[in-house]
C-alpha cells in the first residue's frame, strides 16, 4: 500500500541575516525583509523532508507531498525540499495568507491537507524560526483529530502505526499511535540531505500545484488573526567587552568561568 | 555544454555549493591546506552531488550546465578552498575534451563514468621543457599494432595522484612541420604497466590537491583511446578544453577574491583603532572600495566569457581577458586584504593568508598571464586586420 507523507513547511527570513540587516517597521508592526537576503525553508521543515525522505526509503512506496502556506513564495528557495526528493508541492498563495497567525495557518493546512485526500503521515518541523511559536503543529492535529507525536528523534514504521522516539531535557520517551498521526521533528532526526545537481535538475522541470484560500472553502474571516500584536519592537542592547588576561591560558579560562559565575550567567 | 540553465536553477545550484562548502569544506580548509593533506572525505559527497558531471551532457550521465553555471559552482567552490575546485579542474577538461572531440564509443565508454566520479580526471600536457610553449612536448606515442607506446614525463598534473584517467598530449610525428599537426590526445587510463606517479610537489599555495610527475615508461595505450580517432588533432583538441580551463581558473580567481573581499569587509568592521571600527577610517574605506570594484569587473568578464561560449561563439579572446583580468585582481585583493587585516592576516590564524598564497597559481596556471597578454594580442591584431 502506497503511503502518502505531507511535510508542512515554511518560507522564512533567513535566521543567518546579519543582525545590521535586520530592521523592524514599529508602526506597522512588521519585519523587514533584509535587503538582497534571501529568505530560506525553515531549518527544521527541512528536518521535516529529510525524516520524510527516510520513511519514504523504508517503506519503498511512499509520496511525498510538500505544502507551505504564504503570499510571496521565492520559487527557487521553495523547490528546496523537491530537490531533496519530495514528489509534489502545493503552494497555498493568497493576499489573505500574508499575515496568518498560528490558528490561521493551522486552519489553511489542516483544510489543505484534507483536500489532498488521505494522509498517513504528516510531518512538520517543531517551530519556525521567525517567531518561534511551535503552535502551529498542535493547531493542525487537533483540527484533523489525529495523534501529535512531537519532537521526534526516530521514526519507525509499523504495520499501520508508528513508533516514535521523542526526546526530553532528561532522554527520551517512545510512543506508538495508529496512523493517520502527525510528527513534529527537530535538529536531532538528522542532518538534512543535499539536494543534488540532478535533484535540482528534475525539480526544475516541475511546477507546484498553487491554491488559494477559495480553492480550500476558506474566505479571509476564517482565518482571521485570534490574536493581536500589539507591540513589536528590536530590544535595545548594550555591550560591553571586558577583556579576560591571566598568566596563560588555562588561568585566562579559570578567571573567565569565575567572572561568568559572578555575573550568575553560569 | 547543454542548454541554458534557468536563473531560477541557477540560484538553486549555487545555494547548494554554497551550503556544501559552508558545511563540509570550510570547516577542514585551513588545516588541511597547513598540512598538506587530500580532502579525501569529500570526494563522495561530491560525487553524490553531481559534482564531477557539470557540463558532461545528459545523454552521457551529466548534467549538461551551462558555463555560466559552471563558473559560478567554481566561484563558490573557491571561496570555501580553491583546492577543491581543482579535484574537478582538469576533469572538465578532460570530459569537455571527449564530449566535443570523442568517437561515440569513447563518449558512451568513459564520460558516465567520469560523471559519477568512478573515473576522476586530469590533464596531462606540461613538461619540464614545454608548457607556455606546449608545442615543445617531448613525449611520444609511436604506433604498435593496435596500441600506441608512450613515453616521456610530464610536470605539474593536478590530480595526478588520485586521478585515474588524463587527457595525455603525446608527439606521434616528432618530424611534423608545423609542429602542431604532429601532437595527439590520449585518454590515458591507469594503471598501466610501465606508467608510474613521480613527485608529489610541495607548493606554495594550491595545497592539499595532488600536483606531480607522471613518468610513461613504454606505457600502451590502446588505439581506440586515441580522442577522436585521429591522429594530429591533439593540439586543437587541448587548446579548445584549455578554454573552457581559463574560465573555471578566472572564476575560480573571482571566489578567491570574493572571499578575501567579504573576510576584509568583516574584519574592518570589528577591528578597532583610534577608538572605533577601522571600517570608519577613510583610509580602509578606499581599500575596500577598490577590492570590490575590481572583484565586480573580473566577475562579468568571467560570466561574459563563460555566455560566449554557451552562445556557441569563439570565446578565446575573452576567456583570455577573463582569466588575465580575474587572476591579476586575485592577486591585488588577496595583498589588499592582508593589508587592511594587519598582522593577523599574516598569521595561518585566519585563512586571508591562504588567500594570498592561492592567488599567484591562478596567474601562472591554465596559460600564464603572458601568454595570455600574447592571445589576446593575436585575435585583436587577427580581429582589426585589413
Amino acid at each position: 500500500m502506497s503511503l502518502n507523507i505531507i511535510v508542512c513547511a515554511k518560507q522564512v527570513m533567513d535566521p543567518e541575516t546579519p543582525l545590521s540587516a535586520f530592521n523592524v517597521d514599529e508602526a506597522a508592526k512588521r519585519v523587514v525583509p533584509a535587503q538582497g537576503i534571501p529568505p530560506v525553508v525553515n531549518g527544521f521543515c527541512e528536518n521535516a523532508v529529510e525524516a520524510a525522505l527516510k520513511i519514504k526509503e523504508a517503506a519503498g512506496d511512499a509520496t511525498i507531498t510538500v505544502i507551505s502556506v504564504g503570499n510571496d513564495f521565492v520559487m527557487d528557495v521553495m523547490k528546496k525540499p523537491l530537490s531533496m526528493g519530495a514528489d509534489q508541492m502545493i503552494l497555498i498563495q493568497d493576499p489573505a495568507a500574508e499575515n496568518l497567525d498560528a490558528l490561521g495557518t493551522a486552519t489553511v493546512l489542516s483544510k489543505a491537507i484534507e483536500k489532498t485526500g488521505e494522509a498517513d503521515i504528516i510531518i512538520c518541523g517543531q517551530q519556525a524560526s521567525d517567531w518561534d511559536n511551535a503552535h502551529v503543529p498542535l493547531g493542525i492535529s487537533e483540527m484533523l483529530g489525529v495523534a501529535c507525536l512531537s519532537e521526534a528523534r526516530s521514526i519507525d514504521l509499523g504495520d499501520g502505526t508508528v513508533t516514535v522516539a521523542s526526546s526530553r531535557s532528561d532522554g527520551y520517551e517512545v510512543f506508538e499511535a495508529p496512523l493517520p498521526c502527525l510528527i513534529t521533528v527537530n535538529n536531532e532526526i538528522g542532518q538534512p540531505r543535499y539536494p543534488t545537481l540532478r535533484g535540482i535538475m528534475q525539480a526544475s522541470r516541475k511546477t507546484p500545484e498553487t491554491w488559494t484560500l477559495n480553492d480550500l472553502d476558506l474566505s479571509e474571516s476564517d482565518v482571521s488573526p485570534a490574536l493581536t500584536l500589539s507591540e513589536l519592537f528590536v530590544p535595545a542592547s548594550d555591550r560591553e567587552c571586558q577583556i579576560i588576561e591571566g598568566e596563560d591560558e588555562a588561568d585566562s579560562g579559570r578567571l573567565l568561568a569565575l567572572k561568568l559565575r559572578e555575573e550568575k550567567i553560569i | 555544454m547543454g542548454a541554458q540553465t534557468s536563473e531560477e536553477t541557477r540560484k538553486q545550484i549555487v545555494s547548494l555549493v554554497r551550503d556544501f562548502v559552508k558545511r563540509d569544506v570550510e570547516p577542514i580548509a585551513n588545516a588541511y591546506d597547513n598540512e598538506d593533506i587530500y580532502p579525501h572525505e569529500l570526494i563522495p559527497i561530491m560525487c553524490e552531488l553531481g559534482l564531477f558531471g557539470i557540463n558532461i551532457p545528459t545523454e552521457y550521465g551529466g548534467m549538461g550546465l551551462d558555463f555560466t553555471t559552471f563558473a559560478m559552482i567554481f566561484e563558490e567552490l573557491s571561496k570555501g578552498w580553491m583546492s577543491v575546485s581543482g579535484i574537478i579542474g582538469t576533469h572538465h577538461i578532460l570530459s569537455y575534451i571527449i564530449s566535443v572531440y570523442g568517437t561515440e564509443e569513447q563518449k558512451h565508454r568513459i564520460l558516465p563514468k567520469m560523471a559519477k566520479g568512478e573515473i576522476r580526471g586530469g590533464l596531462a600536457l606540461t613538461e619540464s621543457e614545454a608548457g607556455s610553449d606546449a608545442q615543445n612536448i617531448s613525449t611520444t606515442a609511436v604506433k604498435d599494432g593496435e596500441e600506441y607506446v608512450i613515453n616521456g614525463r610530464k610536470m605539474f598534473i593536478s590530480n595526478g595522484d588520485n586521478g585515474n584517467a588524463f587527457a595525455l598530449m603525446a608527439k606521434t610525428d616528432p618530424k611534423s612541420d608545423p609542429r602542431h599537426r604532429g601532437i595527439s590526445c590520449f585518454i590515458f587510463e591507469k594503471p598501466t604497466d610501465g606508467f608510474k606517479v613521480g613527485r608529489q610537489l610541495d607548493k606554495l599555495g594550491y595545497r592539499g590537491l595532488d600536483t606531480c610527475e607522471l613518468i610513461f615508461d613504454d606505457c600502451r595505450v590502446p588505439s581506440d583511446n586515441l580522442i577522436g580517432g585521429e591522429e594530429g588533432r591533439g593540439f586543437g583538441q587541448v587548446m579548445n578544453g584549455l578554454e573552457t580551463g581559463r574560465i573555471n581558473v578566472a572564476a575560480r580567481a573571482v571566489g578567491v577574491a570574493q572571499a578575501a573581499l567579504e573576510a576584509s569587509v568583516t574584519y574592518s568592521k570589528k577591528r578597532l583603532a583610534f577608538g572605533k571600527p577601522i571600517s570608519e577610517h577613510q583610509a580602509i574605506q578606499l581599500k575596500l572600495a577598490e577590492m570590490a570594484a575590481k572583484v565586480h569587473a573580473a566577475r562579468l568578464m568571467v560570466y561574459d566569457a563563460a555566455r560566449k561560449k554557451d552562445s556557441g561563439e569563439r570565446n578565446d579572446l575573452e576567456a583570455a581577458m577573463a582569466k588575465l583580468f580575474a587572476s591579476e585582481v586575485c592577486g591585488e585583493v588577496a595583498m589588499e586584504a592582508m593589508r587592511v587585516h594587519g598582522g593577523v592576516g599574516y598569521t595561518k590564524d585566519l585563512p586571508v593568508e591562504r588567500y594570498y598564497r592561492d592567488a599567484p597559481l591562478m596567474i601562472i596556471g591554465e596559460g600564464t598571464n603572458e601568454i595570455m597578454k600574447l592571445v589576446i594580442a593575436r585575435r585583436l591584431l587577427e580581429k582589426y586586420s585589413d
